[in-house]
């Protein structure tokens, strides 16, 4: 079907600033929609993303990322779905109400800690000795704490 | 053997061909092609300079001629409705196009507005602006990135359902390529547009692209949507004993096999819980497992077949 479309319709900014940084890893080796997904969900951990704060519109996350618009929707339907955001129709997506749950972090950090489980198999090392390293590492390194 | 689908399902294509062959003299370029673009999808295909996509988007606009096969577009039969299927089409050409050099960009962009109904001066400005166009100059004493972005505003202002980009990102630098990119997302994202775009460098439409034909010798070698290669190809590391064997029920399925002392590196496609139980089972420990990259992937498709296992 032809449909016509003109610019004019369409307004450049979304109403309230949208206050989330998101970014990709350009090598994408993980879906980009996952990683939008894990930066909403990072957000709302972290609490740079409070509830009822606007993210992005789909059309200014995917020119910024420069990515498919049907990625961002797909990533902002499943945050839907678990109930990380809501849709106002017409007026665009919002973190949800509902304050983040220790599960959620819980979550976050498991997905962290896979990742190095499965660096350190690639270096012949298990659990146990991967925790061990961490706490030795964790004493010679002390993590930058904001103000 | 192929072990790769040449094939999408679906019915609503916004660009069909079949069996599209094509010689130049003595020289073959197309074998048969039968390239499928879904509606609303973003298809990168991708090949080595000389593999037959530049021919390939040709004849599907009508300015070359095939020695047999048929092409459509938005349902425009190529051969006998070229003049309907151009008008709906944005068409980003790979050689440099100085016809009307003498013009400066503002008069061309006006001049070629009168030939599409639905020409949006509005989304024309914004475009030049996006772009940082230099409208005073004469399109003929452009330098080769700045035409390339006049050539995109004459392929998209137009707002046409189906844009064809032949080496979009070709010759720009950097920074304009990411702004390209950038427009390219945000023109799908306002209105509904299938796009094609052929490239030699994966990397830079990655992050649009939803579909992937990889094209080679003038076949296509695999066309799916990326979502399956990033599901079904994979790269597998794997402990294997002093004189392995090589693992018989995977073959066919390995596009590349890498080697060193112990330790194997295979790329290989499948269902990975099938994949790990055959390599299981052939005696190999798996290690690691990951996707590809859409570069890396497009690499291991394009490399030579493997025709049959030949470990020692």
């Amino acid at each position: 079907m032809y449909v016509y479309c003109t610019s004019q319709l369409i307004q450049y900014r979304t109403s309230g600033a949208a206050t989330l940084l998101i970014s990709i890893d350009p090598e994408l080796r993980r879906p980009i929609y996952v990683q939008i997904m894990d930066e909403v969900r990072r957000g709302r951990v972290l609490g740079t993303l409070k509830p009822g704060d606007p993210l992005p519109s789909v059309r200014q996350l995917a020119a910024e990322l420069g990515v498919n618009p049907n990625t961002v929707r797909q990533a902002y339907r499943e945050l839907e779905r678990e109930g990380a955001v809501y849709v106002r129709r017409g007026e665009g997506t919002y973190a949800s109400d509902q304050p983040v749950d220790t599960s959620e972090r819980r979550r976050l950090l498991i997905a962290v800690a896979e990742r190095a489980l499965r660096d350190a198999h690639r270096h012949g090392a298990g659990p146990d000795e991967l925790l061990e390293a961490i706490r030795d590492a964790a004493r010679l390194t002390e993590p930058e704490k904001p103000e | 053997m192929n072990p790769l689908p040449t094939r999408l399902s679906g019915d609503t294509f916004a660009v069909r061909t079949s069996g599209l062959r094509k010689a130049f003299r003595k020289t073959v370029a197309l074998r048969g092609i039968d390239l499928t673009v879904p509606e609303g999808a973003v298809y990168v295909l991708v090949g080595p300079n000389g593999a037959g996509k530049t021919t390939t988007l040709g004849i599907l606009l009508d300015l070359v001629r095939a020695d047999d096969g048929s092409a459509e577009a938005l349902g425009f039969d190529s051969r006998s409705h070229g003049p309907d299927l151009r008008a709906r089409v944005g068409y980003l050409p790979e050689a440099h196009n100085w016809e009307n050099g003498w013009m400066n960009v503002r008069s061309l962009f006006s001049y070629h507005g009168r030939y599409f109904p639905t020409w949006d001066v509005e989304y024309q400005r914004r475009l030049e602006k996006r772009l940082e166009i230099e409208t005073g100059r004469p399109y003929g004493k452009l330098s080769k990135g700045q035409s390339r972005r006049v050539q995109l505003v004459l392929a998209l202002a137009h707002r046409p359902p189906l844009l064809i980009l032949d080496e979009p990102t070709d010759g720009l630098d950097p920074l304009v390529r990411e702004t390209t990119l950038s427009v390219l997302a945000e023109h799908m994202a306002e209105c509904p547009a299938t796009l094609l775009i052929s490239t030699h460098l994966v990397h830079e439409s990655e992050r649009l692209a939803d579909h992937i034909g990889v094209l080679r010798d003038g076949e296509i070698r695999a066309q799916l949507p990326t979502g399956d290669l990033h599901r079904l190809l994979r790269r597998y590391r794997a402990e294997v004993p002093e004189g392995w064997a090589g693992a018989p029920s995977l073959n066919g399925s390995v596009l590349r096999r890498s080697v060193g002392g112990r330790e194997i590196q295979w790329t290989i496609w499948g269902e990975e819980r099938v994949v790990r139980d055959a390599l299981r089972e052939a005696g190999a420990a798996v290690r690691e497992v990951y996707s590809l990259s859409l570069e890396e992937a497009a690499v291991s498709m394009l490399s030579p077949e493997e025709t049959t296992d030949v470990d020692h």
